[in-house]
């Protein structure tokens, strides 16, 4: 109960914060997305496929993006940090930094391409900044997240 | 060993599962708008407490600045406003003059349109809605009777039109959405232009306005009316900058519009005019 508790909270934290970041356009950092990949690499057990789907619609909702491309790149995301998350877990933070630039700039690259084969210009290539500022926020969600698991003792 | 193996086909099996089901949503949401309901539904229960709750400290601050206004202020702004209401009740009267002899004249040349006077007045409570697009959130819905395509004014002009309805809470495109084009007209000549938004914050644009078109700094743009979509004759904006281009055969020219809608804390809602289309983003 704990567990559920303390990832729905933090998960709604990052869609305040996400909504309250959005006057800086382009440079907004994908918080969802940061505190997403923290409770797979944490807890790889609890976090699944179905549930980050769930966190991409709301986050589709949320950006006002066409339903489905947020919850797609979620549960690509989260498949992919799964694979490696053996890899994640053990190395330092700021090599986490880096994995978390590559991850989201082909998560971008992505939404860019389905944007393009819907015809649906929301974006520029200005977006990619997402992938700087988010990998520079990184160790900052990483520490805050570390101290509410030990906090509430969330365990896989 | 196996029972990773396991584990893993079939997570990847969800994988398809969840991709072919993503895919599903966006063909059904881009293609054929079917699922607003969902999106609705999601935007009232959980987007409407976190607007709020992100807009709480930018509300406390705000309250706390009016409360430190000092009292000089408050009188200087009393007297302001008295004179304001002043003059702007004998324009009243002469306007009550003018409405009558509207009615009669229209009722000479049998045109039964008829102009409702009702508005309402929306409070902001989101000013950047999106991290790309130039959207706000209001605090009225569809519960309150707005329908997508609703003209948005302020008391100086233009701002926008409705996008998105939900139960509690709508969004308002801007005008200065450098996607979104409004069908103008120039006040002093009758030219028909179409008038564009700009990556910055107070500057509209025109495109594609031909170098013997008669456009001047300082002529008034109001809607026109083409396409249905936003009631003729709401001013716009003033031009303020005309030059030509010696590359291509067009002139440059820059609007300022007469609304500043990122800064406004409440916005006007017209009801005597109905779009005729649907609105495709």
């Amino acid at each position: 109960m704990n567990k559920f508790l303390s990832i729905t909270g933090t998960i709604l934290v990052s869609f305040i914060l996400t909504v309250s970041t959005f006057p800086l356009g382009s440079f907004t950092p994908d918080w969802t997305q940061l505190f997403l990949i923290y409770w797979i690499i944490a807890i790889p057990m609890s976090i699944g496929l179905f549930s980050s789907w769930i966190v991409g619609i709301l986050v589709d909702v949320i950006m006002g993006s066409t339903l489905g491309i947020n919850a797609l790149m979620f549960t690509m995301v989260t498949y992919l940090i799964s694979m490696i998350h053996h890899i994640v877990r053990y190395i330092t933070i700021f090599q986490q930094s880096i994995i978390i630039f590559i991850v989201l700039v082909i998560k971008v690259t992505f939404i860019l391409w389905i944007e393009a084969i819907l015809d649906i210009n929301n974006h520029g290539f200005s977006i990619y900044w997402t992938c700087l500022t988010s990998a520079i926020l990184w160790p900052v969600v990483f520490y805050f997240l570390r101290m509410i698991r030990r906090r509430y003792n969330v365990t896989g | 060993m196996n029972r990773f193996y396991q584990k893993s086909t079939n997570d990847f099996y969800t994988f398809i599962l969840l991709t072919i089901l993503s895919i599903t949503t966006l063909a059904l949401d881009h293609k054929y708008k079917q699922i607003d309901q969902i999106r609705s539904f999601i935007s009232d229960l959980i987007v409407y407490p976190i607007t709020m709750i992100s807009s709480l400290p930018k509300s406390m601050i705000d309250d706390a600045i009016r409360e430190s206004t000092n009292l000089d202020a408050l009188e200087q702004e009393i007297s302001r406003l008295k004179k304001e209401n002043l003059s702007l009740k004998i324009k009243l009267q002469e306007l009550a003059s003018l409405r009558g002899e509207n009615i009669r004249l229209r009722k000479i040349t049998r045109e039964s349109k008829v102009t409702s006077n009702k508005q309402t007045i929306v409070k902001v409570i989101n000013s950047s809605a999106s991290p790309v697009k130039r959207v706000v959130v209001i605090d009225k819905g569809k519960n309150d009777g707005i329908f997508i395509g609703q003209n948005v004014i302020g008391t100086k002009g233009l701002v926008g039109q409705i996008i998105e309805t939900n139960s509690l809470t709508s969004k308002v495109i801007l005008i200065t959405e450098p996607s979104h084009d409004t069908p103008g007209e120039i006040n002093r000549t009758g030219e028909k232009i179409i008038v564009s938004g700009s990556p910055q914050d107070k500057k509209l644009v025109v495109n594609f306005v031909s170098t013997n078109s008669d456009i001047q700094a300082g002529d008034v743009i109001s809607t026109s009316g083409a396409g249905n979509r936003f009631k003729p004759k709401i001013p716009i904006g003033k031009v303020k900058n005309v030059s030509n281009d010696l590359d291509t055969e067009f002139k440059i020219v820059e609007i300022e519009p007469f609304e500043d809608p990122k800064r406004m804390p409440e916005l006007i809602l017209i009801w005597d005019y109905k779009p005729k289309e649907n609105i495709n983003e």
